[in-house]
């Protein structure tokens, strides 16, 4: 069950760091380089590539290999693996090292990374096992060991004091403050704060396909609760909500007591320190009620999933004409919100090959005007503020977005388009993203958060946010 | 190439001497060790970008004596690196190794440890045993969880020597210890010495199994899944413990990360072919959608993983995800692969209830652009009207709106599956063939050419103008593909023997058989040829009989795969083996194969397609049922009726054999799905009324080749 390495390369197909491969031939990590970037010069779109690619063996002593990889900003992280390995092992492990860099870095880049290659390369080391057995990789522990690139670190090391060294030098370990001591293995022992806080945010998802009927074929909403926890101590959470039974198909934090929420829909937890993901849930709007409904009548479940979906907080409207080499487009989106209004809604829309010449008039309701130029990248400006419009000729998708859309208002954006000499043949699907401040679909509620095992009492604050993603056929 | 190469060398040449030079510095007048530390960790920087510093070795040895542990590592690092090419100066750093091993700091000693576990050369083997042995028991557990993974190193450097040492014996032993990090450590070595061929068989017993279980709770997410893994090479006896077991980890389906969650599920499935309770197997099943679904929510690599195995799992557990067709409809940004394997999924998942949702899907995938895409989506329409009768008045007709589209790749599609449907339901749809035959002049490949010249050549007799149509393809016969010419060779003949009073489909065929015996290479077209011209001549009454016997309809093209094969294939669910959908000792030097075990309390369907270890050399009759099985019902019949099908039915009597499939599917269905129902009502395949039998091989074929399993292919084929 263990990985052979990871290596990581920059966008033009070059190894930048890579792990030891210490019990692989040499010639083992080139080999997935090489089958990797020529696999991606075959793909039609770089985002093609089967993400498990097989490699043949080198040699007849050589088994196959297979080598899983996943983009992240300007780079390709590609972790090889052989034997009859879990890939989702190394796409787990890859993603959570792909964490714990943006925990040391913030954005990531191929540069960022070069120049902080020091401390990416204690952090493999830390991770990974020369075996590739994932080792540690909690942030919390990892700080311990590895310090971020921080500016008070540099200016030690300026000032010749090396905490590495002292940290590393073992005679702290054992003793309270040293690391690996703390006997929670997300948690850093003997934490103290001034000010003791804890954030939850409820970052909730929506993902849905409509048909050219305006019916949602599917919706889904997505949620994640994103904590950030500074407490000192030792500190013991129970967090109740108002109405548990929404939330299904939960995933936690190692940290949250699966027993517990078995048994009566709380989290009770000990939070590891900083950012982390307390839980991530599906939010099913009549989850009792379906569920009984589908035991009651197994043989006709199709109805109940119908109530299932959740509702569009928009309506779209396209018209399309169609000519020999040509086509015109009319395009209404109208909010159905009543107080809140839908933050940078960006649609698009892609126009097929051979799409040229596009004008377009991107704006408010039916009447304002907007004027689009023509370029390499055509760009409109709404008439009245906050619509425009552009085109990728590149990937021929037609983008068009909005700052933000007031409840119940209407947005239009017309135009059209030539594909000389072929017929136009544009998406029949327009992709819409928005987003809504200080909202959730699922309007969960936390009752209380309780504390136990600390004296102190926190402060507390609960924050909602939604996005959206929504496949609008016609 | 060769130039910038040795550019390369001289470069990295320049480099080890400037790298030396340095070291050498150094050694005298370095305060706190800054310069050392820092020449190190440019090798290091050096060894890990991919350059070679192996000429440093001597060099950099030396600083292994320098009291600061940063240096340490990274001359151990130098050492893994670089220690095993180094097999006659290694010995200058054994002194090194062995004070390490003793030193105080547990980092050290493990430090130590693990490296000599990667320098496969014998001093270091010696001297690595003796200390490994302590290391083992060592009061630190960190030392204790990296000796443990040492131990399956040490193995693969020398099997013998590991097993005298006793080492399998103390890792056995390590799977008790009180720190869940060096028992999941400890499982993962095992897990790994008895993968390999040569290794020991590792094996859990009831009361090891439950000891693991209780480190679950404390284990890291990678020790959770060393830990589940393992619990594939128990064999539970009695029914009880492995439902006891199953409601122990069903919890981790609420595991964050999405590798504890496929693990969980592998041993779930795998558990449930030793459980009795229907309810908990339901249950089970229930369980395990949801977190499959979330997993889609993940990026499309993930996806990619989730979608090849729930392939898998609903193949063997139709109740899971039976509800959820719509989690699987493809979204247009989604990367093809993502699109082509939510495809398969929605045609599996497809039933008469949701058929005609399914089917919007196809229809609105017809119209995309990517032609790849857009001919899966086509087939799979057809393959829906085969599977889902119900439905196929409305597939037939959304293929007829796409023929009118005109656009060529989805023409071509529709022809090659309408000539399948075709077959499915005799004298239902031929009505449609005019308008098949409107499009003749956009087919040019073979595949769909074959396809209409078999339509033309299949119902001559309902098309009026068929003799005009053949005469037609026929001017290019010499240029077509094999394919298409023995098409066409056939269509003549079945024209003739329709037509056999008109003069014009004398003379098609006259020139067809002539051009096939004289004027073509191919041996096979040449052969067929002979045979239908001597049929012809000889007794054209009995060659009509011959050449237009009534064809069974046709099962569906389901490449249902074979029961025995995926439960083995399950027991991989989440590795390698289940993203190529074969077993991974088939393409993975040195992978063991895993199999079902059989025990008291296997489950008697599960029993009755059990795959051994060596299934191609097993004559179909000696599948025995070993062991005291419990006695149910359904534990005999399929196994009789595997050996008869073998063996006895004489090749026109498919009704019969059908029938015992029939038989066959709806108690497997009930058994596994408890079903209260004996129709099996709920088993998405069942209503389609033994359409498609239980086991079918990839490709459309007749109800009565019967084929039950691989290894009875050969059998089958000699029959018939």
């Amino acid at each position: 069950m263990a990985i052979d390495g990871l290596i990581l390369l920059d966008n033009t197909g070059r190894p930048i760091i890579q792990s030891g491969f210490r019990s692989t031939a040499s010639t083992y990590p080139l080999i997935h380089i090489d089958a990797f970037n020529n696999a991606l010069s075959k793909a039609l779109r770089p985002g093609d590539v089967d993400p498990v690619i097989y490699i043949p063996a080198y040699n007849i002593a050589d088994s196959p290999s297979a080598c899983c990889h996943v983009q992240c900003a300007d780079m390709r992280f590609l972790c090889p693996v052989s034997g009859n390995v879990d890939p989702l092992v190394g796409f787990a492990f890859l993603q959570t090292f792909i964490d714990i860099l943006r925990e040391y870095f913030g954005n990531l880049s191929a540069a960022t990374l070069k120049e902080n290659f020091d401390v990416v390369y204690q952090l493999l080391e830390e991770t990974l096992d020369s075996g590739g057995h994932p080792l540690t990789t909690s942030p919390n522990a990892l700080r311990d060991v590895v310090l971020p690139p921080s500016l008070l670190n540099k200016l030690l090391n300026v000032a010749g004091a090396n905490i590495n060294s002292t940290i590393n030098s073992g005679s702290g370990l054992g003793s309270a403050g040293g690391p690996f001591s703390s006997p929670i293995p997300w948690r850093k022992a003997g934490l103290k704060y001034t000010s003791n806080e804890i954030y939850f945010d409820f970052v909730e998802e929506l993902k849905a396909i409509v048909n050219k009927h305006g019916v949602p074929l599917s919706s889904n909403v997505l949620g994640k609760i994103e904590t950030s926890a500074r407490l000192s101590g030792t500190p013991d959470l129970l967090l109740t909500f108002t109405s548990p039974q929404i939330l299904s198909d939960c995933a936690f934090h190692p940290c949250v007591r699966l027993q517990r929420w078995t048994r009566d829909k709380t989290f009770s937890f000990v939070p590891p320190d900083g950012k982390f993901i307390l839980a991530e849930y599906r939010y099913s709007p009549n989850n009792s009620a379906s569920s009984v409904a589908r035991l009651a009548a197994p043989s006709a479940p199709a109805a109940s999933l119908g109530k299932d979906n959740v509702p569009i907080p928009f309506v779209v409207k396209i018209t399309f004409d169609i000519q020999d080499s040509s086509a015109s487009f009319d395009i209404t989106l109208t909010s159905r919100l009543t107080t809140r209004p839908l933050e940078n809604v960006n649609v698009e829309l892609n126009l097929g090959e051979g799409a040229l010449g596009i004008k377009c008039i991107a704006a408010r309701g039916t009447g304002g005007l907007g004027r689009g130029g023509v370029g390499a990248l055509d760009m409109g400006l709404g008439g009245n503020a906050g619509a425009s419009w552009a085109f990728d000729s590149k990937k021929r998708v037609l983008k068009w977005e909005i700052a933000s859309v007031p409840p119940s208002s209407s947005w239009n954006l017309r135009g059209s388009f030539s594909t000389p000499p072929v017929a136009p043949r544009p998406s029949h699907a327009l992709q819409v993203r928005f987003e809504i401040q200080s909202h959730t679909f699922s309007t969960l509620k936390v009752e209380q958060l309780q504390i136990t095992g600390e004296a102190y009492k926190p402060y507390k604050g609960v924050r909602g946010r939604s996005t959206g993603y929504v496949e609008w056929r016609w | 190439m060769a130039q910038p190469g040795q550019d390369a060398k001289f470069f990295q040449r320049g480099k080890i001497e400037e790298f030396r030079a340095d070291l050498q510095a150094a050694e005298t007048k370095d305060k706190k060790f800054v310069k050392r530390k820092t020449v190190l960790k440019k090798i290091v920087a050096n060894i890990t970008m991919g350059n070679d510093m192996s000429p440093l070795f001597i060099d950099v040895v030396q600083c292994l004596g320098t009291p600061l542990l940063e240096i340490k590592k990274m001359v151990y690092l130098f050492l893994v690196s670089y220690g095993r090419s180094k097999p006659d100066q290694i010995h200058v750093v054994i002194p090194n190794f062995l004070q390490d091993c003793n030193d105080r700091n547990p980092l050290i000693r493990a430090l130590a440890i693990r490296t000599m576990s990667y320098i496969p050369i014998p001093v270091v083997t010696d001297a690595l045993t003796e200390n490994l042995r302590h290391c083992l028991k060592d009061r630190d557990a960190y030392v204790r969880k990296t000796a443990a993974i040492c131990v399956a190193k040490l193995y693969s450097a020398d099997p013998r020597r590991a097993e005298k040492g006793g080492f399998v014996e103390m890792l056995r032993d390590l799977m008790l210890d009180s720190n869940a990090t060096v028992v999941a450590n400890a499982v993962a070595a095992l897990s790994e010495i008895g993968d390999r061929q040569d290794g020991v068989i590792f094996r859990l017993n009831l009361t090891t199994a439950n000891k693991l279980l209780a480190a679950l709770g404390e284990s890291s997410e990678w020790g959770q899944i060393y830990i589940l893994d393992s619990l594939l090479r128990y064999v539970p006896e009695r029914h009880a413990d492995a439902e006891t077991m199953a409601e122990r980890i069903i919890v981790q389906l609420q595991h964050a990360n999405s590798a504890v969650v496929l693990t969980t599920i592998k041993v779930l499935l795998y558990l449930m072919n030793y459980m009795e309770n229907r309810r908990l197997i339901d249950y089970c099943c229930k369980k395990m959608g949801p977190p499959l679904v979330t997993l889609l929510s993940s990026g499309p690599e993930v996806q990619y993983v989730a979608l090849r195995n729930i392939l898998l799992i609903i193949q063997r557990r139709p109740a899971v995800l039976k509800n959820d067709v719509r989690v699987f409809f493809c979204k247009y940004n989604d990367p093809i692969y993502v699109k082509l394997a939510k495809l398969e999924i929605m045609y599996r998942l497809a039933r008469a209830e949701n058929a005609n949702e399914v089917l919007a899907e196809l229809q609105e995938y017809a119209s995309e652009v990517d032609i790849d895409f857009v001919r899966k989506a086509v087939r799979s329409i057809g393959r829906l009207a085969i599977k889902v009768e119900a439905a196929a008045d409305n597939c037939i007709q959304v293929l007829l709106d796409l023929i009118e589209t005109k656009v060529t790749y989805v023409v071509q599609e529709a022809i090659i599956v309408i000539k399948d449907v075709f077959r499915r339901y005799p004298g239902k749809y031929e009505g449609i063939i005019p308008t098949l035959c409107e499009n003749l002049d956009s087919l040019d490949e073979p595949e769909s050419k074959a396809a209409m010249v078999w339509i033309i050549g299949q119902f001559a007799n309902r098309i009026d103008n068929a003799d005009e149509l053949l005469d037609d393809l026929l001017y290019t016969f010499l240029e077509e593909s094999v394919e298409v010419q023995l098409a066409l060779l056939t269509a003549a003949v079945k024209l003739f023997v329709y037509k056999s009073k008109s003069d014009r489909a004398k003379e098609l065929v006259h020139k067809v058989l002539k051009w096939a015996t004289e004027d073509v290479d191919n041996p096979d077209l040449r052969d067929r040829g002979f045979m239908y011209w001597r049929m012809l001549a000889i007794n054209p009454t009995v060659a009509g009989e011959i050449v237009l016997a009534e064809k069974p309809a046709i099962t569906t093209d389901s490449d249902r795969m074979d029961r025995g094969a995926l439960d083995q294939l399950l027991l991989h669910t989440g590795t390698l083996g289940s993203i190529y959908h074969k077993n991974p000792e088939t393409f993975i030097r040195n992978a063991t194969g895993k199999a079902l075990v059989d025990s008291p309390a296997l489950n008697p369907h599960s029993r009755a397609v059990l795959i051994g270890m060596t299934p191609v050399q097993l004559p179909p009759t000696v599948i025995s049922v070993p062991g005291p099985g419990p006695n149910e019902t359904h534990a005999a019949p399929p196994e009789a009726v595997s050996t008869d099908d073998a063996e006895a039915p004489p090749p026109p009597a498919p009704k019969d054999s059908r029938a015992d499939d029939e038989d066959e599917d709806a108690a497997g269905s009930d058994q596994d799905d408890g079903d209260a129902e004996p129709t099996g009502k709920r088993d998405p395949y069942s209503n389609l009324d033994g359409a498609f039998g239980n086991y079918l091989a990839d490709e459309p074929q007749p109800l009565g080749a019967n084929n039950r399993g691989g290894r009875h292919n050969e059998v089958d084929d000699l029959l018939f």
